[in-house]
């Protein structure tokens, strides 16, 4: 998990201020192509935050953002970065409600965004064979057509985290993966997450220590928008000022 | 938007036409089933709003794009028509002018304005149909989409659009007849336009861009670029994320809507005779959205039967209850708004789920 | 004592003094020549029977005697022109004063020159301007005269002004005179003044004087753009009023609550009303309180367009929080029902709505005309934001209303009624709405559409300034007052609207949270 691999993606002094609200304060990261990072902080320590930066949601007022060799993130759109390979999935899951499981599959399917090509595309038999594959992996064979809107909480979880796989980026960012879900399922999605993590880098957010620990990974400590502490679960859980800010008195 | 209500739509369009014109033109005066040709201008002109209604539809219903002016567009198509018909008057206006429409001799016009070369070539006339309100609407959109302008915002500024534009072509120097608009039309391709057949003939024609405009929007709506257009709908930031471009599905549906309600303008002016800047009043905007509403939002057939039973409503109203009829109009938006937000057809089939609104409330203290 | 007889002796005896000197009634009997001094002379004697005299000569009505006395005839009678008696008997050989143009001339600028003494100061003011537009050098003397014993000092301003006119036109008046003259001219500053120095720039004259009156004329025109400035500024704050009074409520209603009402401009147009039907009843049962009519309304229109928007609160929008589309929607529909109830109530004419007395005419200030109805306006502007603004932030409705709106639920679990507090808040914004037409009942015609005309420009105000924003709803209504006015004459009224319209088009699109954004995490979500 860990040496001389190539860095992925690097944060370098990020600060972001909402109306006089440090929300980011020089917040430097570095993720190693391959990795999972589990990212902790109690509310407000700026993980969300971060997530937008990295996606493009937000701009930082300074600080660099640089995915792979020397793509600058600060200066692309949201749909720009996705097409780089940059997924994300939300603390509250969003898909399209109205919409089957199959397509919400098929519109994150990594392919041509262009009206152009929307407007004429036919669906192939490539492409239902890898909606099904994803489907298999998420375990929602069963549910493939019926409108995504009607699925349980944690259906919904899983379909959001299938339709990242369809995007098949190289890092996923994944906001609080198991709030809300049973023991079981969050079990399964630690597997879940593990199973991506052979082939993509990933950052989880999460308050769930169990699951973190279940992860396995190196673990990033924000507090007040800038690192606390990192390394493995252990180390972080005995460094006294993460048990002093975070894990409890 | 069950394919047999779709289906159904397409016959009673058509065969409705059809079946009008027949009665018209093919039975005597006094035989009891005969339509007269009034009724056959005013089915047409019915045929007119809905196409409008289904391009409010197409926007409202499936991108999520409140508008409340696309008269505008609307009364652009109807402009670029009514100019057409005016340079076909040549010589027979009140001032036998062979250049100038009545108007201008009127108003001490020397020489045509710039604007007004070209509109005496039928085929020029039909190209400006489309063009004029899709470069507005293309420009229009651009500026919006980009900037992320949506939800009641949008809303506000489609109005102050069409606003501008009912003020600028109230002026009298703006070359398009101020006040009174354009009218006292002759022909139409050189056919006249006041004799029974002509009516039928224009009827048809509306019904056929009708079906036209519905053929191409469903397959709009069920492509794969429907469901990203839904999805931008519902959860528009969701889809930049996957890496839509959003404000590209929207232009699209937006020009394309824009084009079919400048159509539905185009056959509007030749069937009642006059355009005038009253067509670019906030007003009939949203009450274009009211018979969106109404019929059901987001089934392109609902726009169609709300255009339509709204209209034969407004008609029989306003000539036995005028007086009744801002009422009924007003009641009629509270009620389906409050009462029966998945309109007619929401009623009919399984009742589709109401589209979550994502634009926000301006809720900025929260 | 004995002084004062004596005063009193001395004093009988001065008429008779001058009238032995040189008797101003006499003269009338020779050639115009002598006419027309004759006048001049009777002028400037500040006789008080000079002006009836003068008036019966001008119109042909005064007679002399062979004695040289003067004689008027009025109607059938004939008037001792000395002591304006009536007389029985008829003297003889009565001839009709000669007039021609020299002495209609003369005559003319006698009755400008008497009404210098005349007891009233405004009419002694309207002489001197007469004097100061003649410049005649004939009025001088008399100019002189009345300048030793005018007390008012605006008038006294006013007849200095008059005698610096002349002074300029007198070809050979002395340059220090002439330098003090274009001095007291620069500072009085107006048109004409203006033209007077500019004819003397152009005169041939001393270097001294043309360069002085150069540079007053230059000094003038710098002085009137800045006057022209600030007319169009306060116009453009009258209109920025106006639009403000109509978008205070909807910052309420919309920016603070996030309620889309279209039928905002019908609250308005209540109000209207309400101010309307104020003083039909007034007129009928209570005359005399009329002038305050507008005083009573605006409790009035508060209260009758805030009722309305409580049950409008009540009855609609609270089923519609959260939907905005469809609120849109509805209100509209309740805006169409709104303006045709009050068709078919007081029909569809404009109704008249009366300005009281204390409200129209209009004051100069400085070179800047200001017309009292929009003065007041811009007053009660200013009045009914500066309330809406401290009950918002000072009384516990206010605390309240901003509790529930920046936080809904953890204001209910505090123990505050959130409905109850959405419908008051609703109903602040469609009373202040009221107020906004009891103002607009004073310029624009009160009838069922009046407000239809303002909800487009109120909302985009409200956005244009940030919604949410009350302070950015004030500077941007006066902002746009103020471009509209300065458009306006570049572009025509209309076009300057256009332009307006599609310039905020645009803004909206470069920055659609308006000119002052509130700011935050909250907000980018």
């Amino acid at each position: 998990m860990s040496g001389n691999r190539e860095t992925l993606l690097y944060l370098d002094g990020v600060s972001v201020t909402f109306d006089g609200f440090r929300a980011l304060n020089s917040l430097s990261l570095v993720l190693a192509e391959g990795e999972m990072r589990a990212v902790i902080g109690p509310n407000g320590a700026g993980k969300t935050t971060m997530m937008d930066v990295i996606t493009g949601k937000t701009r930082p007022d300074t600080g660099k953002v640089v995915f792979g060799k020397d793509t600058d993130l600060t200066k692309m759109d949201e749909p720009a970065i996705a097409d780089l390979g940059i997924g994300r999935k939300f603390q509250k899951p969003t898909v399209f409600e109205p919409h089957t499981v199959w397509d919400n599959l098929l519109l994150a399917l990594a392919g041509d965004r262009r009206p152009r090509f929307t407007l004429w595309a036919r669906q192939t038999s490539e492409e239902s064979d890898r909606i099904d594959a994803i489907l298999k992996t998420i375990r929602l064979r069963e549910h493939r057509d019926r409108r995504s809107g009607d699925l349980s909480h944690g259906q919904k979880q899983w379909l959001e985290i299938g339709m990242l796989l369809a995007q098949e980026p190289q890092l996923l960012l994944v906001d609080e993966p198991v709030a809300g879900m049973t023991d079981a399922e969050t079990e399964q999605t630690a597997e879940l997450l593990r199973e991506i993590n052979r082939t993509r880098s990933v950052v989880v957010v999460e308050h769930d220590m169990a699951f973190v620990r279940a992860l396995g990974v190196k673990v990033t400590v924000l507090h007040e928008g800038s690192v606390l502490s990192e390394g493995s679960i252990d180390h972080v859980s005995n460094d006294p000022r993460v048990i002093e800010v975070y894990l409890g008195r | 938007m069950s394919p047999w209500t779709f289906r159904l739509c397409l016959v009673a369009v058509l065969g409705g036409a059809a079946l009008l014109s027949v009665l018209n033109l093919a039975l005597p005066e006094t035989a009891a089933f005969h339509v007269p040709t009034y009724a056959i201008s005013l089915a047409g002109k019915y045929l007119s709003f809905a196409m409008l209604a289904l391009a409010v539809d197409l926007v409202w219903g499936f991108a999520g794009i409140l508008t409340l002016g696309h008269a505008a567009f609307f009364a652009l198509g109807g402009y670029a028509m009514g100019m057409y018909l005016m340079r076909q008057i040549g010589t027979r206006g009140v001032y036998g002018n062979a250049i100038l429409p009545d108007f201008m001799v009127f108003l001490n016009y020397k020489e045509l304005p710039w604007f007004w070369h070209g509109f005496d070539n039928p085929a020029f006339a039909i190209a400006m149909v489309i063009l004029v309100p899709a470069v507005l609407a293309l420009i229009f959109g651009w500026l919006a989409f980009r900037s992320r302008v949506s939800g009641v915002y949008l809303s506000i500024i489609t109005q102050a659009l069409t606003y501008a534009l009912l003020l600028a072509f109230f002026r009298n120097d703006m070359g398009f007849g101020g006040n009174n608009g354009l009218t006292d039309f002759k022909d139409i391709f050189g056919i006249p336009l006041q004799e029974s057949s002509t009516r039928c003939g224009m009827l048809i024609v509306t019904a056929i861009f009708l079906a036209a405009a519905l053929l191409v929007a469903r397959y709009l709506v069920t492509s794969r670029f429907g469901k990203v257009l839904i999805a931008v709908r519902d959860t528009e930031s969701r889809t930049r994320f996957l890496g839509y471009r959003p404000e590209r599905y929207k232009l699209f549906v937006w020009v394309l809507s824009a084009v079919i309600a400048g159509i539905g303008g185009a056959l509007y002016v030749p069937q009642v005779g006059i355009i005038n800047p009253g067509e670019f009043s906030p007003a009939n905007s949203i009450e274009s959205v009211i018979w969106v509403a109404v019929g059901g939002r987001g089934t392109l057939v609902g726009a169609v039967l709300g255009a339509v039973l709204v209209n034969l409503g407004k008609t029989v109203f306003t000539g036995a209850l005028p007086e009744l009829w801002l009422f009924a109009l007003g009641a009629l938006f509270i009620l389906v708004t409050l009462l029966l937000p998945g309109g007619i057809l929401g009623l009919l089939g399984r009742p589709p789920r109401r589209p979550k609104n994502v634009t926000p409330a301006a809720e900025p203290a929260e | 004592m004995k002084l004062l007889r004596c005063l009193l002796v001395l004093l009988a005896l001065v008429p008779f003094a001058a009238r032995a000197q040189d008797d101003p009634y006499a003269g009338f009997s020779g050639g115009y020549e002598d006419i027309s001094h004759a006048i001049e002379a009777l002028a400037l004697s500040g006789d008080k029977r000079a002006v009836p005299i003068i008036t019966a000569l001008q119109n042909g009505k005064l007679y002399v005697a062979p004695d040289q006395s003067l004689w008027i005839r009025q109607d059938d009678d004939l008037l001792n022109a000395r002591t304006g008696e009536k007389v029985a008997e008829e003297p003889e050989d009565l001839k009709q004063v000669r007039v021609n143009n020299a002495v209609r001339r003369a005559a003319e600028a006698a009755m400008g020159s008497l009404d210098l003494f005349s007891p009233d100061p405004a009419t002694r003011a309207k002489a001197a301007e007469a004097v100061f537009t003649a410049r005649d050098p004939a009025a001088l003397p008399a100019l002189n005269r009345a300048l030793a014993q005018e007390k008012d000092s605006s008038v006294r301003t006013v007849m200095e002004q008059a005698r610096a006119a002349v002074v300029l036109a007198v070809p050979d008046s002395s340059d220090t005179d002439k330098l003090a003259a274009i001095a007291i001219m620069a500072a009085r500053g107006d048109l004409e003044a203006q033209s007077q120095l500019q004819t003397l720039s152009q005169a041939s004259q001393s270097p001294a004087v043309t360069k002085a009156a150069s540079d007053a004329v230059a000094a003038m025109a710098r002085m009137q753009q800045i006057w022209a400035l600030a007319q169009g500024v306060f116009y453009g704050l009258s209109l920025g009023s106006v639009l403000l009074l109509a978008a205070a409520g909807l910052a309420i209603t919309f920016g603070v609550m996030g309620v889309i009402n279209m039928a905002h401009g019908e609250m308005v147009m209540l109000g209207a009303y309400t101010t309307y039907v104020v003083q039909q009843v007034l007129q009928a049962y209570a005359p005399g309180l009329l002038g305050a009519s507008l005083i009573i309304a605006i409790p009035l229109s508060f209260l009758v367009s805030g009722a309305v928007g409580v049950a409008i609160e009540r009855t609609l929008i609270r089923f519609l929080y959260g939907r905005p589309l469809e609120t849109l929607l509805a209100t509209w529909g309740l805006s169409l029902v709104l303006q045709q109830a009050i068709r078919s109530i007081f029909g569809a004419n404009n109704q008249e709505v009366s300005t009281p007395g204390w409200m129209s005419g209009a004051t100069q200030w400085g070179g800047v005309t200001i017309t009292y109805n929009r003065l007041y306006i811009i007053v009660f502007a200013v009045i009914v934001v500066g309330a809406l603004m401290a009950s918002l932030r000072f009384t516990s409705l206010g605390l309240q209303m901003r509790a529930v709106t920046q936080n809904r639920r953890m204001a209910a679990a505090m123990g505050i009624r959130t409905p109850w507090i959405d419908a008051l808040t609703f109903g602040l914004g469609s009373g202040v709405a009221g107020l906004a037409g009891v103002a607009l009942s004073q310029i624009d015609n009160v009838s069922p559409n009046l407000g239809q005309g303002y909800i487009i420009d109120s909302f985009m105000v409200v956005v244009f300034g940030g919604v949410g924003n009350l302070w950015g709803t004030v500077v941007s209504a006066l902002t746009l007052g103020i471009v509209n006015k300065f458009l306006e004459p570049v572009a025509g009224a209309v076009l300057g609207k256009i332009v307006v319209l599609v310039l905020l088009i645009l803004f909206i699109q470069r920055k659609p949270r308006g000119l002052f954004p509130l700011k935050g995490r909250a907000v980018e979500a």
